[in-house]
């Protein structure tokens, strides 16, 4: 059912019974909070939030208040601003003046809402403010500032409510108040660092981003994490500095409800790292650099003298279009094309949440294109393996193997592999759509442009052929 | 191609100013006053003979070289907040942050240069620095080197460089 009500002086028509922060927050009117979040409840403990509301003595808290037919609320009067700002002023009695040192500076609530609300005199001599423990290391890659704190109680209550596994809470009364873990206990379970994330403040920073870079600095672009098939939402954090070459420093979960939340796991968040590293940038044959000519000419004397003796193994990780390009090939040359799933269950890594055991982000695409995953009898040698990036190329036993691959697997490959190697760019350098398990079909576009640019699979087929599909 | 002819107009209020002549004449004067001065009378000409001579009037205000100030205790007071960087209008301040060991604060810069072809010393660094840790205070108006990399300013350079008006140390925590 739904009702009407008034925010400053604009009608809205909302449904009966519906918080009035989230009716605020969904239409874009500024309503500053800490405690308050989407995955969490309300709270009620930072008093943030206070709206006026006609026919009420005192100003409410916008997240305990649900809305009522023919209500009328004011978010902008002199008055709410005043309250505000003593508010804040209470909430920084005893905050540090660490903000150049902080990560948190420039995606800082603390610093937004001053900007809006604060510009007053301060009362209090910086040498007065209580002290607490500075960085401490909580474990699973999270560093508490006590200090800095506002005790909103957003990452206790994701400890307790979301991932039941209960590390952290709040000790002490008054100015003693902070949080920490149980005595010569640690954080730790796989989704730890969203609490980073959750933190409003600089109390909770990334270990991991830590002083890498300054947030204002960063670009943010949607992406995809090909941590597993769930498909979780993220963010990509990177930049290219001068003189310098585009740089990845960190995954942040990006909101959607029909997939992660508001959360993605520590695992997948890290697994930025996988994208800069080891990677293979030179095109090798007897390992040796070669050209690219040279390269696609050898690749086409190969397929010539394996005529119809021919697999091409394709990771489940590529794109539709990619995996689509290189079918589209693979039927051209009458080869057969294979994408063994096994090689990518890992069932200690899944769980009833966001972690999936099939590590393939695309797997549900190679199935949707009917390319054959299972290893039977008719995939199990064959005379030339044109590998596409695929984990094991060794489930086959081949004659001669040539790789496109992303990275230097192992040592091996470092000193003595002799095939003829195709560089290939990383998800993050190409763009395309994968399907998750739950057949949610997504984008991702290409996020990072490297100077010298490493082809794409959709590239290094066009490049083959010779011909535009 | 046609002649093309501009018809310029006579500017000036007066008749004596339209004439353009008597202010001519004005000038002639005054220079040909500085000529006879000048020649009579060299050491008396306001230029110096750089660089035997150098300067002597330059002031605390004037931008010079940049250095990066100490604490009480010696150590270097930049914490790499970026703030510098983030202002340089000509993006030529290149830092790299690392933790902190020593107690004090959490973070200092493990590089900092600064590549002075690209400066332009507006000095807007030094209006940004929270920590006055960047100052051009240094009186140092000229830098020479061989080739591009000599005027690359690293954070030991930087460091070593002396304040001329006798604030050395950082004046932020005291």
């Amino acid at each position: 059912m739904s009702i009407n009500i008034k925010i400053d002086d604009t009608n809205f028509e909302v449904e009966d019974n519906s918080l009035l922060i989230d009716i605020l927050l969904k239409n874009d009117i500024k309503i500053p909070h800490f405690c308050y979040h989407e995955a969490l409840g309300a709270d009620g403990n930072c008093r943030m939030c206070m709206v006026e509301i006609a026919g009420q003595k005192r100003p409410q808290i916008a997240c305990d208040t649900f809305a009522k037919e023919g209500m009328e609320v004011f978010t902008k009067t002199a008055s709410i601003h005043a309250v505000r700002q003593d508010i804040l002023e209470l909430e920084l009695i005893n905050h540090p003046i660490d903000c150049p040192t902080c990560d948190q500076a420039g995606e800082c609530k603390l610093q937004d809402y001053y900007m809006d609300y604060g510009f007053y005199e301060s009362a209090i001599n910086s040498s007065d403010k209580i002290k607490h423990e500075k960085h401490k290391d909580l474990g699973s890659n999270v560093i508490l500032d006590q200090e800095r704190c506002v005790l909103c109680a957003r990452c206790t209550r994701f400890t307790t409510d979301i991932t039941k596994t209960h590390e952290l809470g709040i000790i002490g009364r008054g100015d003693e108040a902070r949080v920490t873990t149980m005595p010569n206990k640690k954080l730790d379970n796989p989704y730890a660092m969203n609490i980073v994330d959750l933190c409003p403040v600089g109390a909770l920073t990334s270990k991991d981003f830590r002083f890498s870079q300054r947030s204002w600095l960063l670009t943010s672009s949607p992406s995809v994490c090909h941590g597993c098939d769930k498909g979780c939402n993220i963010y990509i954090d990177h930049n290219k500095l001068k003189y310098q070459d585009a740089k990845i420093y960190r995954f942040k979960p990006r909101y959607n409800k029909n997939i992660n939340g508001h959360f993605i796991c520590d695992e997948g968040r890290l697994s930025y790292k996988e994208l800069e590293e080891n990677r293979q940038y030179n095109l090798l044959s007897d390992n040796k650099v070669i050209s690219k000519n040279i390269a696609i000419e050898t690749l086409n004397s190969k397929i010539n003298s394996y005529k119809n003796n021919i697999t091409i193994l394709v990771d489940a990780n590529l794109y539709n279009e990619e995996l689509e390009a290189i079918k589209s090939y693979a039927l051209s040359i009458g080869a057969k094309i294979f994408s063994p799933l096994s090689s990518y269950m890992d069932n200690a890594f899944g769980d009833d949440w966001l972690k999936s055991s099939m590590r393939a982000s695309n797997a549900k695409g190679i199935k949707s294109l009917s390319i054959n995953t299972e290893i039977t009898e008719d995939y199990t040698t064959t005379g030339l393996l044109i590998n596409f990036n695929h984990p094991n190329p060794d489930l086959l036993s081949y004659l001669e193997l040539v790789e496109f691959k992303t990275h230097i697997n192992n040592e091996k490959d470092k000193e003595e592999n002799l095939n003829l190697i195709f560089p290939l760019a990383v998800s993050s350098e190409s763009e395309g759509t994968l399907i998750n398990k739950n057949n949610i079909t997504q984008y991702c576009k290409k996020v990072i442009n490297k100077n010298s640019p490493t082809p794409t699979a959709l590239e290094w087929i066009l490049d083959i052929t010779g011909d535009i599909k | 191609m046609g002649q093309r002819i501009k018809t310029v107009p006579r500017y000036g209020n007066t008749l004596k100013e339209k004439l353009y002549l008597p202010a001519i004449y004005q000038g002639m004067k005054i220079t040909f006053k500085h000529l006879a001065q000048n020649v009579s009378d060299s050491n008396a000409i306001d230029t110096l003979e750089y660089p035997e001579e150098q300067p002597t009037d330059i002031t605390s205000r004037y931008r010079g070289l940049h250095r990066l100030t100490h604490r009480e205790d010696n150590s270097i007071a930049c914490v790499a907040c970026f703030m510098c960087a983030t202002a340089c209008p000509s993006n030529c301040i290149f830092i790299e942050a690392t933790p902190r060991e020593d107690g004090q604060d959490e973070k200092m810069p493990s590089h900092f240069s600064i590549d002075t072809l690209e400066c332009v010393f507006c000095g807007f660094c030094v209006e940004a620095c929270p920590c006055d840790a960047i100052r051009m205070d240094t009186g140092i108006f000229s830098l020479t080197g061989n080739n591009r990399e000599d005027f690359v300013l690293d954070k030991d350079k930087l460091l070593s460089h002396k304040g001329a008006f006798g604030e050395e140390k950082s004046l932020a925590r005291k």
